[in-house]
């Protein structure tokens, strides 16, 4: 047993080491100097080390302003998603509505078209709402965050985790009288925080990591956000790989402290408590 | 779901509006007495090293009337945000465009005419007066200019002179001498039957099978530019020749997933003693390799029959739908002096296009980092025999057909005959359809 | 607060059965119109968002993949013709053959792993926190530079041919090869990828009826029949997502192959949405909406596919 255990922590670690190596990498590179980035026989310890991409990032660009930008984008969409794809996640796992099924699946519809052809549409869109608008459409955080206010993968994700939760608990509350939103609120949502908290990650991560749309839509540092302000570190032709790997870990930062954080009160949280209640 | 049909419709209706809005393209701030004035928008691509920024004060001196509203964007994304800003009517009144993305916008109508803009005049002389022929060629499309070079690129040899003087070689001249000099200077010192020390950069796309195939004597397109011609015996042969120097053990194959197109990586760890590339790699060359200073030098390109390249660079561009195009002019015209040009050089580390540009001092004093040669004369004279790219809207798919043609035969796939005529193949049905 | 809303609710003991995923039927008519009314009013938010951010965008681009159209011009009708230039087109057809070939090799891993893991990751270990973060952390980091990372890694002189020396295993050049450039793509993909199927999957673990395990455990159940019998089914809904979502974004896979191969060597790692963007760049929108809307009818076809699938009973 202890054999079989130790093979297990020895498995996890070489597995965890082998995920950990670029990451290790990227926080070595942002480390070096610039002309060092690939002087060999420094490949993940920089020597000597230096602080010049960070000091790069942080004087170059108005980092705070993106990185505030950011902030705002990422909980507005995240807040958007947790209230609007749970509510309609419900719905489509458990309340019984004519044409569930087919506005569903044409919902589906929206994450299988690759971007990229309705950016054209999109942008037009928003520069049409932006001309009426002046804080919505074309160069505004609203027009970064509109298009992914709501996300069908956030729905689809919610709604399989919903499909677990047997029918008989919301049957039992129906019963005693409780209306559907009380239902979702006191019965349903408390036993899916996991499913939650998985949920506000990923939202996360992606309206974080945003590129290509945010990109388009901004075009002063009013409205850029982090990915695109780091963007306009490197140069025509060359990239200078210390400054493009400092924004690198400060970006990822934040969402690796956030992950850690929420998988603790969420994932372990329930896991201890609710579920052993029973 | 009647809801969904009712917005549904409304949708189309608005985004038909957008869509003819963005069509009309009108041009809200014409100046009746034609003194620029109003707000220009400019897009800038250079990044952290732009030599555009640090002008626009002194532009908006002399300018009072005018405000210019810069806007920094970086090169890897700027093509994906012009399309579709341009094409919504929400483009940017002056812009930098790298040339080799003019064919596909000048073919698609997205540039305005500058020959009508300016009168044919750049600061109150000729245009014609200010460029080599090449570069003019480069900014004419349809008999009429749709950019103003800003900066150029034409290759020449750089090489790591300490080797090769330590070695006894001579500046090789010819394709034969390249062949012999990258063959001498290479070394393999892991014994894995691949040269790992001072080896030729090989970069196998088009740019570089273009030089060849143009020293050759051989053309992209045929005269009427719509049949490909790089299949030709000239063609044929300078393919050939990049197989040859591979396979003589004296080159190495830098392909994309070396991780860095300039091969700075190669540079730093001596992997790399001799490339052909622009004038931009002087100021990579500068920043990323510090410790071999004074170890390189810079020579014409060599070539079989007569010199060429391909000529690039940037470009400045009046976008169709560009709201203040008389301003936009008056600031082209500014970043065009000679004054600001040099900041191609000092801030980009790249060579500024216009000719008096060129004849400036501070371009002509010897540089220290290539041990007190003078290397801008070299690209200069690179310049005035270089080629441009052909301009037809579906260069990008000829790119592409060429470079595998290039990639299929230097890893072993096909003979140069047989891939090219198959890139041929590909291109004549593009430049059909 | 987790703990204390969540006690609140009695959980009933959940015999098996009771789980068919039906609502009783006849239930009052009004009760019944009043959770069809719930039930729109929940999903309308959504429908008028999407509606108008990705249906009223999706009629142009549709609209356009019948015509020639290059953003400015005014678009010439063509009907089927792009479809037709498609599917007479080699190169595209390579890219359809690279997207499947990207699409079996990562999904049939990919989510393995990430159960796998997560089962792992579940079970009571000192330090699990951390390694679950070690997991997550590639998920964190933007593609873009995953793949400029792993094309370091997979170069000549990269670290995983440095390893490979030391067991005195030739060196590849991996992604200069044809033939193992896609491979190598998906090898990237993948282990960016599995911390995300990996949390996904532990937090749907969390769901599986503890009580139901530890009975099944005190009748003396092995791990692997405890697996295939309580925690296999309860798993069901979110296996079905991970792969139909899997699917249609490995069916997209193009900021892998944007930053390590641009499509190459000799198109051997060109995928369909890359095509596409070349198609975009190239500014023949016609082109690049036919080749997105017919990977739309491939993605909705299999997409039900595995639904009805991940319906029927195993």
């Amino acid at each position: 047993m202890t054999w079989r255990r130790a093979g297990l922590y020895a498995a996890l670690v070489v597995t965890s080491v082998a995920m950990l190596v670029p990451f290790f990498w990227t926080l070595s590179t942002s480390l070096k100097r610039p002309e060092d980035v690939f002087a060999p026989g420094q490949w993940l310890i920089p020597k000597p080390l230096s602080l010049q991409g960070y000091r790069d990032v942080f004087t170059l660009l108005p980092f705070p302003r993106y990185f505030m930008n950011s902030v705002i984008v990422t909980v507005a969409i995240v807040a958007l998603n947790v209230v609007f794809d749970t509510a309609a996640a419900y719905a489509f796992a458990k309340l019984r509505f004519p044409g569930r099924s087919v506005i569903f699946g044409l919902l589906l519809l929206t994450l299988m078209i690759p971007m990229q052809v309705n950016l054209i549409p999109l942008y037009r869109l928003m520069v049409w709402f932006h001309g009426f608008l002046p804080w919505f459409g074309i160069d505004t955080l609203a027009g970064i965050v509109a298009p992914s206010a709501v996300q069908v993968f956030g729905i689809f994700l919610m709604r399989q985790y919903f499909a677990a939760i047997p029918d008989s608990i919301i049957e039992a509350a129906r019963l005693d009288g409780a209306g559907e939103l009380t239902l979702l609120r006191r019965v349903v949502l408390p036993i899916s925080l996991p499913g939650v908290a998985t949920l506000t990650i990923f939202t996360a991560l992606s309206a974080w990591n945003d590129f290509l749309w945010p990109l388009l839509v901004s075009s002063s540092d009013a409205s850029r956000t982090l990915p695109v302000g780091l963007a306009l570190l490197s140069r025509k032709n060359t990239v200078n790989w210390a400054d493009t790997m400092a924004g690198a870990v400060v970006t990822a930062i934040p969402m690796i402290l956030a992950f850690v954080l929420l998988q603790r009160r969420f994932i372990e949280g329930l896991a201890a408590g609710a579920v052993k209640d029973t | 779901m009647r809801h969904t049909a009712k917005t549904l419709l409304a949708i189309v209706a608005v985004g038909s509006v957008v869509a003819l809005a963005a069509c009309s393209g009108s041009s809200s701030e014409t100046t009746p007495d034609g003194k620029p004035h109003g707000e220009v928008v400019v897009w800038d691509y250079y990044g952290s090293a732009t030599p555009l920024k640090p002008a626009i004060a002194d532009f908006e001196k002399q300018y009072p009337d005018v405000t210019v509203k810069y806007e920094a964007l970086d090169y890897e994304t700027m093509q994906d945000k012009f399309s579709v800003a341009v094409s919504s009517g929400a483009g940017p009144d002056l812009a930098t465009l790298d040339m080799t993305w003019l064919p596909t916008y000048a073919a698609n109508g997205t540039l305005q005419d500058l020959s009508q803009i300016s009168g044919g005049n750049l600061n109150g002389k000729p245009i014609s007066d200010q460029y080599s022929q090449g570069a003019l060629d480069a900014m004419t499309y349809d008999d009429h200019y749709i950019a103003a070079m800003y900066d150029f690129d034409a290759y020449a040899l750089y090489y790591r002179k300490d080797i090769l003087d330590q070695e006894g070689i001579a500046v090789p001249k010819t394709w034969d001498d390249l062949l012999t000099a990258s063959q001498r200077m290479a070394e393999d010192t892991n014994g894995d039957g691949k040269p790992d020390k001072y080896a030729f950069q090989l970069l196998p796309d088009t740019f570089h099978y273009a030089q060849l195939l143009f020293q050759n004597g051989g053309s992209i397109l045929d005269e009427s530019g719509d049949q490909a011609a790089f299949n030709s015996t000239a063609g044929v042969s300078a393919l050939d020749y990049m197989k040859q120097l591979l396979d003589s053990g004296g080159s190495i194959y830098w392909g994309e997933s070396q991780g860095d197109s300039t091969g700075l990586p190669g540079i730093k760890d001596e992997r790399i003693g001799m490339f052909i590339n622009g004038p931009y790699m002087m100021g990579v060359l500068k920043d990323g390799a510090k410790d071999q200073s004074g170890d390189w030098a810079v020579a014409p390109a060599p070539y079989s029959q007569q010199p060429g390249s391909y000529l690039g660079g940037t470009g400045l561009v009046i976008p169709t739908g560009a709201k203040n195009p008389t301003a936009a002019w008056a600031l082209a015209q500014f970043l065009l002096q000679p004054k600001q040009q040099a900041l191609v050089y000092t801030a980009a580390g790249a060579a500024p296009a216009t000719t008096a540009a060129l004849e400036q001092p501070a371009l002509r004093k010897p540089d220290p980092y290539f041990g007190g040669q003078r290397p801008f004369p070299i690209f200069l004279k690179a310049m005035s025999t270089a080629t441009h790219f052909p301009y037809v809207a579906t260069w990008p798919d000829i790119d592409t057909a060429i470079t595998d043609a290039v990639n299929s035969v230097l890893l072993g796939k096909a003979s140069a005959q047989d891939a090219l005529d198959q890139a041929a193949q590909t291109a004549d049905g593009k430049l059909g359809g | 607060m987790a703990d204390a809303t969540a006690s609140e609710v009695r959980l009933p003991p959940q015999p098996r059965a009771a789980r068919s995923g039906r609502l009783p039927r006849g239930r009052p008519d009004r009760l019944r119109r009043k959770e069809a009314a719930v039930g729109f009013l929940l999903v309308l938010p959504v429908l008028i968002t999407t509606t108008l951010f990705f249906f009223g965008p999706m009629v142009f681009s549709l609209y356009w993949s019948f015509t020639n159209y290059n953003g400015l011009t005014a678009p010439q009708w063509v009907g089927l013709q792009n479809y037709a230039d498609l599917l007479g087109d080699p190169l595209f057809l390579t890219a359809c053959r690279n997207t499947l070939v990207f699409a079996l090799v990562t999904m049939s891993i990919g989510p393995a792993l990430g159960l796998g893991s997560a089962l792992l990751l579940n079970r009571p270990l000192r330090g699990r926190a951390l390694f679950r973060g070690a997991y997550f952390v590639p998920v964190t980091t933007s593609l873009i530079v995953v793949a400029t990372i792993w094309k370091m890694l997979l170069n000549d002189q990269g670290l995983v041919n440095q390893i490979l020396s030391v067991f005195s295993i030739p060196g590849h050049d991996w992604l200069t090869d044809p033939s193992t450039a896609l491979f190598a793509v998906c090898a990237a993909s993948i282990w960016q990828g599995f911390g995300f199927e990996t949390v996904i999957f532990l937090a749907a673990l969390q769901t599986v009826p503890r009580d139901l395990l530890e009975a099944a455990e005190v009748d003396g159940a092995g791990v692997l029949r405890r697996f295939w019998h309580i925690s296999l089914p309860a798993l069901r809904p979110t296996i079905l997502f991970v792969s139909v979502v899997g699917v249609i974004g490995a069916f997209q896979v193009f900021d892998q192959v944007f930053v390590m191969t641009q499509g190459g060597p000799l198109e051997s790692t060109t995928t369909v949405v890359y095509y596409l963007v070349n198609r975009f760049r190239a500014l023949d929108l016609g082109h690049a909406s036919a080749t997105a809307y017919l990977l739309v009818v491939v993605l909705a076809v299999a997409s039900a596919a595995q639904m009805r699938l991940g319906r029927s009973k195993p």
